[in-house]
């Protein structure tokens, strides 16, 4: 799978002096895949993310896009493979909604290309995609959050890469506006097929978007498989720490979680598996 | 856009033209015989040794100080970064004082003045880099860490003073800011320094648009966030520099023009890194000219003719203020 776009993930260790937080993930994301990552806070899935946007080294192993290991590669021709949409973003005064997506040129047109006038034609792509072109010229800071995440969307996909990689694409929004941005994620895949990860704290969404699931828990991957294959009470109580049940959609059949209460916190995290 | 820009072309040539009319001794109809030829030889030469330099190098100083402030804001994220609140402007004024008063630099040497300034900038900018620690992207822990590195270095500055009060009569110009008694000799330093750092300041204009959104973003978007920032600040500190080495430190305009620019002009700084430049030049120019003005009611009620008023002191009065409006609608929300 050298020649086409996917992400593999090799022995990677990553942490903090003090604090390991990834301790040997591998883990393969095959070309045109929507793979979700879940877990629960401080597993690891953010900086795994991170790692896979090169904007982080591997301490030990590596992480290889279309075979590439990224370690060599500038953060700009990386920019041009792998756009990482933030969980939050701070605020942008005075930025209109056009201005912000064409920041999403810099990786393909570099530092004085940028001063040359005028969006080329991704950044309106860009902008219809997310069905913000409306809202163009308005200042994104004076936009509900809703919008505002899929303006960001929009800044993501104005980089044309074949991979897309999202932080919690879905925190802070509402039920409809987190429907809007991950079904506008799964669109865009099929007609561009797009590399998708994202990391996501509702099961629920996982569990009915992605084709794949990776369950990491103390910064290893504990579960790896479609929905179906992954998402049962054992996942719920080992990774999610919760107890609960889980059943089918009757119409869709993907699986349907019903969580009930949180299990305590085990002492020997390391040794669960 | 261009249509604001035209106004304040417009605005600017307003300004130097109150300027030039706005001291002492010669009315605007003189000023307007001399400008069209006529007029004797001491009015030519007040005219033309004295008020046009002194003129463009208020224009420069405050382009100069507009840009310089624009690029510290975006390139740190900060609205309340400006070069006299970082250390660039205390730093650079400690340095030229001190070349100054080791008699390394002086009136004969001004470029000695423009380098010393620059290491000194630099000196006061990587001082508060280093005291301000992992507190750097937190605007109000820079503000606090600014005010405590420009109250070091002004005591520095004060030190030099009284160690070495040889040099005092036009030491003590630097330490409030004024265009008084600048000569063509300033005006022939200043505009190239001014030139070339501010067409390097533009051709960053890309990566500061994005420096604006956050690191992480501008990361995730391809830009080296450390390296851009880092010859940012070059710009912003060489800007500064010369601006001091000129007029000494004009107090706040850094801080208030980028603040107007960017109301004027929207967050691309493309557009709005010139267009602070041109705000600066106004608001200096503008300064000047009310300084000279409100010198010359203050002299006739008083009765003392010899009183000037400098413009550094008007900036600091007018920046002060605007410094309490951006502080209480500092925006800290994220998204």
């Amino acid at each position: 799978m050298t020649e086409s776009v996917g992400i593999r993930a090799e022995g990677v260790h990553f942490g903090y002096p003090g604090q390991p937080v990834l301790r040997g993930v591998d883990m393969t994301v095959e070309p045109g895949e929507l793979t979700a990552l879940i877990g629960l806070n401080g597993c690891g899935k953010s900086t795994l993310l991170r790692l896979a946007a090169g904007l982080l080294q591997p301490d030990e192993g590596r992480v290889l896009l279309a075979g590439d290991d990224l370690a060599r590669l500038s953060r700009r021709a990386t920019a041009r493979r792998v756009a990482l949409l933030h969980q939050s973003a701070p605020a942008v005064p005075g930025m209109t909604v056009r201005q912000l997506v064409r920041q999403g040129r810099y990786a393909a047109r570099g530092p004085l290309g940028m001063l040359r006038e005028g969006d080329d034609p991704v950044v309106r792509r860009a902008l219809r995609d997310v069905g913000v072109e409306q809202w163009a010229e308005r200042d994104v800071d004076a936009l509900s959050g809703g919008e505002r995440q899929r303006v960001r969307l929009a800044m993501a996909l104005a980089q044309d890469t074949r991979v897309l990689l999202l932080d919690e694409p879905t925190t802070y929004l509402d039920l409809h506006h987190q429907l809007d941005v991950l079904q506008t994620v799964v669109r865009l895949r099929e007609e561009r097929g797009l590399t998708v990860v994202m990391v996501l704290h509702d099961l629920a969404h996982a569990a009915r978007f992605a084709e794949r699931i990776v369950a990491l828990r103390d910064g290893r991957v504990v579960a790896d498989g479609t929905p179906k294959e992954v998402v049962t009470p054992g996942l719920l109580a080992e990774v999610l720490r919760v107890a609960g049940r889980v059943g089918r959609d009757p119409e869709g059949g993907w699986p349907v979680c019903y969580p009930d209460h949180p299990l305590p916190a085990l002492e020997y995290e390391n040794h669960i598996h | 856009m261009s249509r604001r820009f035209a106004v304040l072309a417009a605005l600017t040539v307003v300004c130097a033209g109150v300027e030039l009319v706005a001291g002492r001794g010669m009315s605007p109809a003189v000023v307007w015989d001399v400008l069209g030829g006529g007029g004797d030889t001491t009015e030519r030469h007040i005219l033309f040794q004295l008020r046009l330099p002194r003129l463009l190098v208020a224009l420069g100083a405050g382009a100069c100080l507009g840009v310089a402030g624009l690029v510290l804001q975006s390139a740190l994220r900060n609205p309340l970064a400006g070069p006299e609140v970082t250390g660039v402007t205390p730093g650079a004024v400690l340095g030229a004082v001190a070349a100054t008063g080791l008699g390394l630099a002086g009136w004969e040497s001004p470029l000695a003045v423009v380098v010393a300034a620059c290491v000194g900038g630099c000196a006061g900018a990587a001082l508060l880099w280093l005291l301000a620690g992992r507190g750097r992207s937190d605007p109000a822990q820079t503000a606090v860490h600014g005010v405590l590195v420009s109250a070091v270095l002004g005591g520095l500055t004060a030190m030099v003073l009284l160690v070495a009060p040889g040099e005092l009569g036009s030491v003590v110009q630097w330490l409030v800011g004024t265009t008084e008694g600048r000569v063509w000799q300033h005006w022939h330093l200043l505009w190239p320094w001014a030139l070339a750092w501010g067409a390097a300041a533009w051709l960053l204009a890309g990566p500061l648009t994005l420096l604006r959104c956050g690191d992480d973003i501008a990361l995730a978007a391809g830009l080296s966030a450390a390296r851009a920032r880092a010859l940012a600040l070059l710009c912003a500190v060489a800007l500064t520099a010369g601006a001091v080495a000129a007029v000494g430190a004009l107090g706040f305009v850094g801080l208030l023009v980028p603040h107007l620019a960017l109301a004027v002009f929207g967050a691309d700084l493309r557009v709005t890194l010139p267009g602070a430049a041109l705000v600066g030049a106004a608001v200096v120019c503008g300064a000047d000219a009310a300084a000279q003005l409100s010198s010359r009611l203050l002299a006739d009620a008083l009765d003392s003719g010899r009183l000037t008023l400098p413009v550094g002191a008007l900036t600091a009065c007018l920046g002060a203020a605007l410094l309490l409006l951006v502080v209480r609608r500092a925006p800290s929300r994220t998204f």
